[in-house]
């Protein structure tokens, strides 16, 4: 069954359509014009369609049979056959070669025949057209002669005839007949090319997921084939797609529940060591509990650091960039981390002013997060200093928000692990929304530049 | 007294926390799950609500209780810091704590919202000044007498003591009073600002009460 719906079987039919359709053609077209030409016939072919030699057969036996060579007796006799065939001619010579009777002769014959002029007229007649019997009147011989002229042409066969007479219905009917042919090639090929090319637009047109939309499979030929396999593509990349999304989601949720499991025991840590806080404790003592607080406050941040790192390396950390006034929300960011720098002895010198195009297009969550880490720097690699700046800075080149201080700066540690992995979340941060940054540390202090360039 | 609910499945965790409360003369109700919260939320002042819990978790507590009662402030206290789950617990509680947390920041944050949501019956002393928040009255305790003060100025100095110790821009101070945006090199809070330093400061030349932050904005501290 599977044949029958194949494009194959299509083209093979009309194929043998067309072959069978020009045979048919040329017999319907015989068949008309036989019955056409048969309409015709009884004026113009002869009926019965008589051969030559049958024609004179008769013609000399009427002839023979014409006893009294009367003048009515021959025109009677001649009327007979003219009834019969229609488009002959006929005269009759008598014994004196007279020209006696003629009927339908358009030929200038002479009145009276000697015998060179028979000998003429039978030289020039034999063989040729019109087809011409000579028939001896009567049995003996005596009685002259008569003569029968027929087209040769009411002899043809009727094919032939019609060549002559109807060739140019016959050339348009077969022209007629290949355009049909063409024609409905055509509209096969062009079915065909009109389904591939739907095919092709439909394979790129794109879902809301980025995939492509499944395709209407309405006959089941080759090109079905095609669309039912580009569907099952389809159906393979959604399951992948979701798979790859299923394994997104709990690789996060392992990450947040990862995380969530350390911070409850490190949380208890910081109860335990509240309440040792409470207990009488010698100085040494002391030292160590603000330094136990001090590692639960770096691990916590390293945690919050390395699921951030992980989420930006996944590229799954949202981002939802926004029209920002980034002055407004530095000064906002700076006022919070104010009260710590306080607590922590720092003077703290703030000057920012609006930039001539002050709106950014960034997410505030990632801004707020560049900041946080860079001030997280500056408390815990430049408390020497005890000195913070942040400040808007102009140039022809870029705006920027520049935060400095007067620490013993990053070098001397790893600069090339970028201050740890704070650092590289701020790179990707800052590359993420389309700014730039730069570091720029010595022994007197450290400056970071977050830049947007013009 | 003002009582606070605590819904907390982590022993150790829920014992140092009541004992942090308590110290503060809190009345504290501590649950290990959310099963009986709604007994509790006629009486409670805030909640403070744990996510992971046995049973219910933490955010459709809180979501159930801030529809029965949407007077009442919650402050989520988790240890989920996932932006997600900050985004999702602050569509209905009030403040977000991430464990491990400090006390005193949790402190801090328990009396922002007693204040913002106006749980203090006592008053408030600012220095010199003695304000009644609900009376909208302020008495300087050197005069005895009742410090007056326009619309305006008493809607920036409650203000300024629904996010006390918190540092204010200029650009937070005018939207939260006036209710408009706020245009650069508009004059009208600074001047404002300074009618009221000259009401309850004691020398408004060198103000005390209403800290200027070079750069940033304004602070009162208590």
């Amino acid at each position: 069954m599977k044949f029958f719906r194949s494009l194959l079987a299509k083209y093979i039919l009309i194929i043998v359509l067309a072959l069978f359709l020009i045979q048919f053609a040329y017999l319907a077209i015989a068949i008309f014009m036989t019955s056409f030409a048969s309409d015709l016939g009884e004026s113009h072919t002869i009926e019965g369609h008589i051969s030559e030699s049958e024609i004179e057969k008769q013609w000399h036996k009427a002839a023979n049979q014409l006893q009294v060579a009367e003048q009515e007796h021959v025109e009677q006799f001649f009327n007979e056959w003219q009834e019969r065939y229609t488009d002959s001619a006929m005269f009759w010579i008598d014994e004196h070669g007279q020209l006696r009777a003629q009927r339908n002769v358009t030929m200038q014959y002479p009145q009276h025949w000697t015998p060179t002029d028979t000998a003429k007229f039978m030289k020039s007649r034999y063989g040729g057209d019109p087809f011409t019997v000579v028939a001896f009147v009567g049995s003996n011989e005596d009685k002259g002669f008569v003569v029968l002229e027929m087209s040769r042409s009411l002899f043809q066969p009727p094919i032939r005839k019609i060549y002559d007479d109807y060739g140019m219905i016959l050339l348009i009917g077969v022209v007629f007949i290949v355009f049909v042919f063409i024609a409905v090639s055509l509209l096969f090929f062009r079915g065909i090319r009109k389904r591939l090319l739907q095919l092709q637009e439909s394979m790129t047109i794109r879902d809301v997921d980025t995939l492509p939309i499944p395709i209407d499979v309405k006959r089941h030929d080759e090109i079905g084939q095609l669309e039912q396999s580009f569907n099952q593509m389809v159906a393979e990349l959604k399951e992948s797609d979701e798979r790859r999304q299923q394994e997104e989601q709990l690789r996060r949720e392992l990450i947040a529940n990862l995380s969530h499991d350390l911070r409850t025991p490190l949380t208890k840590m910081r109860a335990q060591a509240y309440g040792l806080n409470k207990e009488p404790l010698s100085s040494e003592g002391q030292l160590s509990l603000q330094s136990l607080e001090q590692s639960i406050v770096h691990v916590d941040r390293l945690m919050e650091n390395l699921m951030s790192y992980t989420l930006l390396m996944a590229s799954k950390y949202e981002l939802h960039l926004k029209e920002v006034d980034v002055i407004r929300f530095t000064r906002e960011s700076i006022a919070s981390w104010y009260p710590v720098f306080e607590k922590e002895g720092f003077e703290i010198d703030v000057s920012l002013e609006p930039f001539a195009q002050s709106i950014w297009y960034v997410d505030q969550i990632w801004l707020g997060r560049i900041l946080d880490n860079i001030l997280q720097n500056v408390l815990r690699h430049a408390k020497d200093g005890k000195y913070v700046a942040v400040a808007s800075v102009s140039t022809d080149q870029y705006d920027a928000i520049q935060i400095s201080d007067r620490g013993l700066g990053i070098a001397h540690e790893s600069l090339e692990k970028g201050a740890g992995i704070g650092l590289s979340i701020v790179d990707m941060m800052v590359k993420g929304m389309s700014l730039q940054w730069e570091i720029q540390s010595t022994e007197q202090g450290t400056t970071v530049l977050l830049q947007r360039f013009k | 007294m003002i009582s606070i609910l605590y819904i907390e499945d982590e022993v150790d965790i829920g014992n140092w926390v009541v004992n942090i409360l308590k110290e503060r003369s809190y009345e504290v109700i501590w649950l290990r799950s959310g099963e009986q919260v709604d007994r509790y939320i006629g009486t409670a002042d805030l909640v403070i609500l744990d996510v992971m819990l046995p049973g219910l978790d933490g955010f459709s507590i809180g979501r159930r209780v801030k529809k029965e009662r949407g007077d009442l402030p919650i402050l989520m206290l988790s240890a989920r810091t996932a932006i997600e789950d900050k985004v999702e617990g602050l569509h209905f509680a009030d403040d977000y704590v991430t464990k491990p947390f400090h006390p005193d920041e949790l402190l801090a944050r328990i009396e922002v919202l007693l204040r913002r949501f106006q749980k203090f019956d006592e008053q408030i002393q600012l220095q010199h000044l003695t304000i009644y928040p609900k009376e909208m009255r302020i008495i300087n305790n050197e005069t005895n007498e009742e410090v007056q003060l326009t619309g305006k100025q008493y809607h920036l100095l409650q203000f300024f003591i629904s996010h006390l110790n918190q540092i204010l821009t200029k650009e937070q101070l005018y939207e939260g009073v006036w209710g408009e945006q706020f245009i650069e090199g508009d004059k009208t809070l600074m001047v404002h600002i300074r009618y009221l330093r000259e009401k309850i400061e004691k020398n408004p030349a060198a103000p005390t009460i209403i800290e200027t932050i070079r750069g940033l904005g304004y602070r009162v501290k208590l």
